[in-house]
């Protein structure tokens, strides 16, 4: 083991490439979901490390956002989603009767795949989830959370001077990074993204995925990215799923050099998905 | 009638014709494959028949609409033509006739009568004020010379009638004699009873409905109809299918493998698109000329005092149905008919706006797909009850209930029409309409900015508030003020539930009436159709009008200046 081991809560530990280990943040055992009579997730098991990206890739309706969705518990608004299984943070459990998903939410943020601003100003948009949890006392420290995290965003620059325009004026990969500013805004601990970058142009691109770089210093990323290059530049771990059941999932270098598995090697070959 | 139905038919026949025929040159020209052609063969087809079918259409539309019109006109003034000696006649005697002439005298006297008296009543007005004695008196005096006047008249068209049917009894019983007797008859009708004299004997010509009565003249003057209706009918369905015929050959010769044939076809069916619209379009501004026009003959009926109209505050149109009363001014303020039409919709609102857009939010975002499915029909069969059964309602339980209630509570004055009952029944049969309406802008918000907003831990109810409200408030908007000028324009329920007094109040509890009200009351009946008194009704339609259009204009500011774009 290495030197700089964390025990995590749940005492488990995730290597990486670099032989860095990392406490495991989130884990999952066993998680079927199904959506009325179809089956989407069929007994996925993996533990995934804090303070690194974790990237989920696979062929089109594979369950990626599924089981992405398992984490937040954005599966409760689907009327006919059933999940069941083990999932926890730092060792609690998120399925459990106790947890309010309001709550959970707030730890575990999420960016879609379309920019979604709300119909309000930038301003509002990043302090909207502050307000709703309370966490300011004054104006001012509101003020503060939203400098921060456009800051953080790495939009603070372009949208300054204009705080109180509607944020659904800005360009598509403006847009996104506000939302990503209005996930960080609460603190969470873990955030999901579901192919963020899918409706950018390869500049937007860019500085999306240099942000996420940025993020994992202080969070547990967990992003699904149809583009192969992608997942290799940002990830430091890569689950490879296909037909609802995880293939593979280990250190993104070696999912990429040295695949175990003939699927995701056809895969990550553009032989089929 | 069996003429324009075998033209029709054979132009059908004509252009499926030319559709073939069209076609099959195509095929031709390009040796049997679609491949050496600028179109598809088809489209050759339709270009081939547009040519023959439309301009063929188009004249057998015009004579549809004209033609009867065109027969009209000549016939007539063929008629009018044999009658004009036995015109001459008729007005000969009646120069010599005595009686006639002494009648004539006594209508001058009458009328003389009553201008002095009104100007003795008007001296009077100034003098003593509209209730005194004298006024009364002056008053009586010129109802009394009205009435003579009216005597006179029916005693002039009494002997005018006896002298017109001697000269007609004089006049031969031959065709031509009957013709020309029908035709001066016509010439002395007054101008609304020429249209019945006409339909008259266009059924007994040509048997389109049933005459009123049938006599040796009318048939006469049917008999002068029924050539120019023959010549004209024929010329035009020959004409028709000339057109066809050239407009087939022309067509057809043009065929060939370069023409543009899909391209043509294309502007004919923009052309067509654009036609239906304008009908639209012609026939709203028709309608607005003609309000535009009547109104302003109101005004100038009122002397073009404009003001009082809009702004004055007592509204008793009645008063000026006769044109020699005195101290008419102020009997069309409007006020008090905008006052009531304001509170009355504002009431609906009031029921409509919340109860509505709750039962919207309900239905899309907390409903169950299965209560949904049967909830949403059953709030829309509100929206397909007929507003006269609204009316009853709002008559028969809610005016009654309503009055009990106020009296419970102690307010004696309370009545059974109220602008209360009226107003409350409104709002509910504005409800399905609202919610209708909103629920699919609230549809229309994109579910990701829901997943947003539950991915930021929100919880529903603020989701709904914070998020989704904000997102539909333009299209929201939007649909409230629709409902507002469904309000405004709603007449049955008021005639029914909100009486008829024109009451300048804001008491809910009282009646009132409101513009669609007075406009049908106004109208209804027997009116003369150039006294203020009924004109006054298409001014206030032209109010209603510029309010309606008002209230759209804004309605479609506020949903520009909001819209947000989703794609
Ligand atoms: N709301 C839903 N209702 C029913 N079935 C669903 C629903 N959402 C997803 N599914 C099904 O679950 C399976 C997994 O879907 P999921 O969205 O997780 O795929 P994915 O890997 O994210 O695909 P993509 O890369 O195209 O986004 C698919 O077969 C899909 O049809
Ligand atoms: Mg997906």
């Amino acid at each position: 083991m290495a030197d700089d081991t964390n025990t995590s809560a749940n005492g488990r530990t995730v290597y990486h490439a670099n032989r860095h280990a990392h406490p495991v943040k989130v884990a999952a055992a066993g998680v079927d979901v199904s959506y009325g009579d179809k089956q989407a997730l069929h007994g996925v098991t993996l533990d995934i490390p804090d303070r690194a990206v974790t990237a989920f890739i696979g062929p089109s309706g594979c369950g990626k956002s599924t089981f992405l969705r398992c984490i937040n518990r954005m599966n409760d608004t689907i009327e006919t989603a059933r999940v069941s299984g083990s999932i926890t943070i730092d060792g609690e459990e998120v399925n459990d009767r106790g947890v309010d998903p309001v709550i959970l939410r707030a730890r575990v943020g999420m960016v879609f795949q379309k920019p979604n601003p709300f119909p309000k100003s930038i301003y509002d948009n990043v302090a909207y989830g502050p307000r709703i949890h309370g966490l300011s006392n004054s104006r001012d420290e509101l003020d503060s959370i939203v400098e921060n995290s456009l800051k953080k965003a790495g939009l603070w620059a372009e949208v300054s001077d204009r705080l109180h325009t509607p944020g659904t004026a800005l360009s598509g990969g403006q847009q996104q990074r506000l939302v990503i500013a209005r996930a960080i805004a609460v603190n969470p601990e873990v955030i999901l993204m579901d192919e963020p970058c899918s409706a950018l142009d390869p500049i937007a691109t860019a500085k999306i995925e240099e942000l996420i770089d940025e993020l994992r210093e202080n969070y547990c990323l967990i992003i699904v990215t149809h583009s192969m290059a992608q997942a290799a530049r940002v990830s430091q771990m890569t689950a490879f799923f296909h037909l609802g059941h995880l293939v593979e999932y280990g250190p993104t270098e070696e999912i990429f050099t040295n695949p175990t598995d003939r699927r995701t090697q056809d895969y990550i070959t553009g032989r089929f998905g | 009638m069996q003429l324009s139905l075998f033209t029709a038919l054979a132009l059908l026949v004509l252009t499926a014709a030319g559709f073939l025929l069209g076609r099959r040159r195509a095929l031709a020209a390009g040796q049997g494959r679609a491949a050496g052609l600028h179109s598809l063969p088809d489209y050759y087809g339709y270009y081939v028949a547009m040519w023959t079918g439309a301009p063929a259409l188009v004249l057998l539309a015009l004579y549809g609409l004209f033609g009867g019109m065109l027969v009209n006109t000549l016939a007539l003034a063929e008629l009018e033509r044999s009658a004009e000696p036995l015109g001459a006649r008729y007005e000969s005697v009646l120069e010599i006739d005595p009686a006639h002439a002494g009648l004539r005298a006594e209508r001058d006297q009458a009328e003389a009568g009553r201008l002095a008296a009104r100007e003795y009543a008007d001296a009077m007005f100034t003098q003593h004020g509209a209730e005194s004695p004298q006024m009364a008196e002056a008053m009586t005096d010129v109802d009394g010379w009205i009435a003579e006047g009216e005597r006179v008249e029916a005693e002039l068209e009494t002997r005018e009638s006896q002298l017109l049917s001697q000269i007609l009894g004089a006049a031969p019983d031959s065709p031509q004699g009957l013709a020309a007797r029908a035709g001066l008859e016509y010439a002395q009708l007054p101008i609304e009873r020429r249209q019945l004299f006409i339909s008259d004997i266009r059924a007994l010509a040509f048997g389109e409905g049933m005459a009123s009565r049938d006599t040796a003249e009318l048939r006469a003057a049917a008999a002068v109809f029924q050539p120019y209706e023959t010549t004209i009918k024929w010329t035009v369905c020959l004409l028709a299918f000339s057109i066809a015929v050239i407009g087939l050959a022309r067509a057809w010769r043009r065929v060939a493998p370069g023409f543009r044939a899909r391209n043509r076809v294309e502007g004919a069916i923009s052309f067509l698109l654009m036609l239906s619209s304008a009908i639209a379009i012609l026939t709203t501004l028709g309608i607005v000329m003609s309000l535009l026009f009547e109104a302003i003959r109101f005004f100038a009926a009122i002397d073009w005092r404009v003001h009082e109209f809009l702004f004055g505050t007592q509204w008793s149109p009645q008063i000026a149905i006769r044109a020699d009363q005195i101290g008419q001014s102020g009997a069309f303020g409007a006020v008090p008919l905008f006052v009531g039409t304001g509170l009355i919709t504002l009431i609906a609102m009031a029921v409509a706006v919340p109860v509505g857009l709750f039962a919207a939010i309900y239905l899309s975002e907390y409903a169950s797909p299965g209560v949904r499915a049967w909830a949403k029909p059953v709030l829309e069969i509100l929206a397909g009850i007929p507003t006269v059964v609204y009316g009853f309602f709002a008559l028969l339980t809610v005016g009654p209930f309503l009055r009990d209630f106020a009296m419970l509570l102690g307010y004696e004055d309370a009545v059974t029409q109220s602008a209360l009952s009226a107003g409350l029944v409104m709002g509910v049969m504005i409800i399905p309409f609202v919610s209708s309406l909103s629920d699919d802008v609230i549809n229309a918000v994109p579910q990701t900015l829901r997943d947003g907003a539950y991915a930021m831990g929100a919880t529903k109810s603020e989701a709904v508030r914070q998020v989704v409200l904000p997102a539909a408030l333009p299209g929201i908007v939007g649909a409230v003020l629709l409902a507002v000028s469904r309000a405004v324009g709603e007449t049955m329920i008021v005639v029914m539930a909100a009486g008829q007094a024109a009451n300048l109040t804001a008491n809910p509890l009282e009646s009132v009436t409101t513009i669609t009200v007075q406009i049908v009351t106004l109208l209804t009946g027997d009116q003369e159709f150039n006294s203020a008194k009924t004109l006054s009704a298409f001014a206030l339609g032209l109010v209603l009008f510029v309010m309606t259009l008002m209230l759209n204009i804004v309605a479609l500011r506020v949903v520009q200046k909001y819209r947000e774009k989703y794609d």
